[in-house]
Order: structure tokens, then C-alpha cells, then sequence
């Protein structure tokens, strides 16, 4: 019954959740993303998602590459990120490459990233649809993949976690075929 | 009569915007702000724009706030699309990029619900995401996913297209009709599916009604911004008197034709694409649609 109860609390709107080791930190890290501009809220975890302690922080699923990057940033130390949901595994962690004559094209999830062989400059990104994409796109394009602003670094959302990896990705390939 | 677009534009310093669109150049204007046609909401206001012009009809309204990804302009837009809503009564409704939130989105459909006539409602990029998130996709009429969005629609537990499971990620393109049908079984699809790629798909209340393949220009997946310009034209067309299945065909031809007329490599630009589209519908629009006739005098190019 305490179980169920607790289960209520999850409304599942923001599809995830941050886990920690100990309550304190739960409650700074509410602090912190508030702050922020997040909307949070602490909930019970669900038994089959219990890391550490008794309480999480349900958030915006699509929002956690901010999110990661704001607990480095405040020194907050997380467990772990965690879909909520049945049968919701982890990120998508495989790559596709499509071969265009001059250009390879890196696909990742929902994100591709195209840059030209000669020269290892990115010349598109595609597909997303969250809003830092159309601002990575601009940021990006033009630059070499190595020396370009990095998603992890000035995105968001898994939108943009993905076009990391197919940047990744892209500066492998690119330096194997050097 | 009146389309309502509504998405993000990449400026951190666009404040929420509300009115009738105007093309300068390669830029869209919308009072006294400027923003370009890039990927992204940029990219699908242009393409609607675009049908609007050579249609003779009202261009579209727009709603659109700046978000880099944190969020700030996405909330303004669903503040103020809840609240005024049922004011502004579009036909139309498109909904594009915005930071996903279910809850807000619940919100929206709550109150569109409360319109005096409902809209076409339309939906791509985040806001097909957050829709079928929140297990309201069947409220809408009209989505445009691409291959691994697809897919997405087709996972009952991704909330995002980052999370489906593996071997739906891995399905080829031939293997859209199940995909489709799997998320028309899971009620996780509009009424009408515009799937994108090598193959176009179209597909109502799970049955697919047409397939478009040609011209086959492949290069245009990794142009951004040409999954947008469909979803334009597609609202645009439907909002000009096309049935949602004929606008979705129509959109998918022109896009590939547009495509074709420019040459398009990888390294092109989406503006290069949706400047080609006036010629598309000088040369095709009549043929495609079979409505040779506009306001103002019938298309003596039939």
C-alpha cells in the first residue's frame, strides 16, 4: 500500500528522473533547477527505479543535456537520469553513415550531421525538432567538425545529445580516413 | 479564415511575436521583427508563405519566441496559445519546433477543444513529440515524421526519439507500413501520417493511400530544414482548400521536385529549395492538384 501510494506522487508529465544518493542533495538539486527556470517537482521514486535515496526530482526528459550540465556546473551529484515509463530502455547508442560522393553523412537517433570529406567541414545538420537544433544548426554549419561549438557543451535537450554523438562519430570517421 | 504557425526561432532576444508574416529576401518579417528562413520554424513559415503568395491568399499569422533550447520562449508560446486560443480561432493550426512538455500540451488541446470550431490541427518536430508523449496524437490531423520519428511513434514507451528501442531504430524504410500500423494499433498517430524519406508514405487512419518516390533525390535528407518545408507546404495547402491527403502528396512532389530544380547537394541550403517552389507550382501545381483556378481568375496555365 505505501508503495502505491508513493507511486501516485509520479505523474510521468515530465517523462524522467534524476536520482541521488541522499535527500539533501535531492532538495539542492530542486534548488538549483528552479532557479534555473526548470519546472520540477520532488516525487517518491518507483521501487524498480531506486538508486539511493527516497526521493527524486521528476524532470523534463528532453531538457537533461541542461540539465547535466547545470548540476557539473553547481556541483550537484546525481545518480542517474532515468526515463520513466515501461519498457523504456536507454539512450540510443548506435550510428548509421550514408555515403554522398563528397560528403558522409552521420546519423544519430533523430539527428544527422554531414560534413565534406576534403576538408572535414560540416556543411548540414537535419532532423530534430526541439528548439536548440535550429541554433546548433546555425552555430555549427561552416566550421570544421573538430574545431566547431560542441552540443554538449551549448545544447539542451536529448535532441541535441544526439547530434553529439553523430558529431562524435563524424570526427572519428574523419580522422580514420586522414 | 486564418493558419496559425507557431514554433521557436534560434535568437535568444526575439520576444513573443504575434502577427501576419512578410518575406524580405532570404529573411521573414513579423512586427518589425526579422528572423531568417533557416531549418527549423524559419523554414516552415517560408514554405507556407511561399503557397500563400502564389495562391493570392492571406499570408499566414504567426506565433514565435526565441529559444536556443532553455526553454524561456517555448513557455511564452504556450502561455499565450492557451490563453488566446479560442480568441484567434485559426482553421488552421500548425505547431512546430518548441521544447516538449506534455503537460503544457494537454493544456493546449484542452483549450482548442473549447474553440468554437475546431481547427485542422497539425503537428512536427517537438510538438509531434510532446503530442504523442502525452498520448494526444490521434487529436491531431496531420504529423510529418521522418524515418526515425517514424519509428518513435511506433514505441509505446519513447517519449523521445532518442529513446526508442534499438530495432525499431534499425527498420529501413520499406518497413514504414508496419511501423505505421503498429502506431495506429497504439493510437500514437494522427489521423493522417506524412511519413518522410526515400519513400514518401501517406497514410490515413492506418491505411497507406499513396506512396511518392519521384523524383528521387536522396540528398535531401541531409539538407536541414527540407522536413520543415513540407510541413509548410502541407499546412498551407490544406489551409488553401486541399483535402489533408492530397496537400500531403502535393507537398511531398513539390519538396522533391524543388529539390531536383536545385540542384540540390548536401552542402545546399533549405532557402535554395523553397526558392525554387513558385516555379514548381507555375509548372505543376494545376496538374497535381486538378484546381486550376484561384481567386481572382482561373490559371490560364491549364
Amino acid at each position: 500500500m505505501v508503495f502505491l501510494k508513493r507511486d501516485k506522487k509520479i505523474s510521468g508529465e515530465g517523462g524522467g528522473l534524476a536520482l541521488f544518493a541522499d535527500v539533501q542533495t535531492a532538495l539542492a538539486a530542486e534548488k538549483v533547477l528552479k532557479k534555473a527556470g526548470h519546472i520540477v517537482k520532488l516525487v517518491a521514486p518507483p521501487p524498480r527505479l531506486r538508486k539511493g535515496c527516497d526521493l527524486a526530482v521528476e524532470i523534463n526528459l528532453v531538457e537533461r543535456t541542461g540539465i547535466e550540465r547545470l548540476f557539473g556546473e553547481k556541483d550537484v551529484y546525481y545518480m542517474e537520469i532515468v526515463p520513466l515509463g515501461e519498457g523504456v530502455g536507454e539512450l540510443l547508442d548506435i550510428v548509421k553513415v550514408a555515403d554522398f560522393g563528397d560528403w558522409t553523412m552521420v546519423k544519430a537517433g533523430n539527428m544527422k550531421l554531414t560534413f565534406e570529406k576534403a576538408t572535414g567541414v560540416i556543411v548540414n545538420t537535419s532532423g530534430g525538432g526541439c528548439p536548440d537544433i535550429p541554433y546548433l544548426h546555425a552555430q555549427m554549419v561552416g566550421k570544421k567538425i573538430g574545431e566547431a561549438p560542441q552540443p554538449k557543451d551549448i545544447g539542451f535537450t536529448l535532441c541535441a545529445t544526439m547530434l553529439h554523438r553523430a558529431l562524435e562519430e563524424s570526427l572519428q570517421i574523419w580522422q580514420e580516413d586522414r | 479564415m486564418m493558419m496559425l504557425i507557431t514554433g521557436t526561432i534560434p535568437d535568444k532576444n526575439l520576444p513573443l511575436t504575434v502577427g501576419e508574416v512578410a518575406a524580405d529576401g532570404d529573411y521573414l518579417t513579423v512586427d518589425k521583427q526579422r528572423f531568417a528562413c533557416a531549418q527549423g520554424t524559419g523554414a516552415m513559415i517560408s514554405a507556407a508563405l511561399t503557397v500563400t503568395r502564389y495562391l493570392k491568399l492571406d499570408a499566414p499569422r504567426i506565433v514565435i519566441a526565441g529559444d536556443i533550447g532553455d526553454g524561456d520562449g517555448s513557455r511564452a508560446i504556450y502561455d499565450f496559445l492557451i490563453h488566446s486560443i479560442g480568441k484567434l480561432s485559426p482553421s488552421v493550426l500548425a505547431l512546430h519546433y518548441w521544447l516538449p512538455d506534455m503537460a503544457q500540451t494537454r493544456r493546449l488541446c484542452e483549450a482548442v477543444d473549447k474553440c468554437a470550431k475546431q481547427p485542422v490541427m497539425i503537428a512536427d518536430a517537438a510538438s509531434m513529440y510532446s503530442a504523442k508523449a502525452a498520448g494526444l496524437a490521434s487529436r491531431f490531423d496531420v504529423f510529418t515524421p521522418d524515418a526515425t520519428e517514424m519509428a518513435f511513434l511506433a514505441d509505446p514507451g519513447a517519449t523521445h526519439p532518442a529513446y526508442i528501442a534499438r530495432h525499431l531504430f534499425n527498420a529501413d524504410v520499406t518497413q514504414t507500413p508496419e511501423l505505421a500500423a503498429e502506431a495506429y494499433r497504439l493510437k500514437d498517430a494522427a489521423k493522417l501520417l506524412l511519413s518522410k524519406g526515400a519513400v514518401d508514405y501517406i497514410v490515413r487512419e492506418g491505411e497507406i493511400i499513396e506512396t511518392i518516390n519521384e523524383p528521387h533525390v536522396p540528398v535531401l535528407e541531409a539538407i536541414g530544414g527540407t522536413g520543415d518545408t513540407i510541413t509548410g507546404l502541407v499546412s498551407a495547402l490544406i489551409y488553401a482548400g486541399l483535402e489533408p491527403h492530397e496537400a500531403a502528396a502535393i507537398a511531398a512532389r513539390a519538396n522533391r521536385t524543388a529539390g531536383e530544380m536545385a540542384n540540390a547537394t548536401p552542402a545546399t541550403r533549405v532557402i535554395d529549395i523553397i526558392n525554387q517552389l513558385p516555379l514548381v507550382f507555375e509548372q505543376n501545381l494545376c496538374q497535381w492538384s486538378g484546381v486550376c483556378c484561384i481567386e481572382g481568375g482561373c490559371d490560364d496555365r491549364s
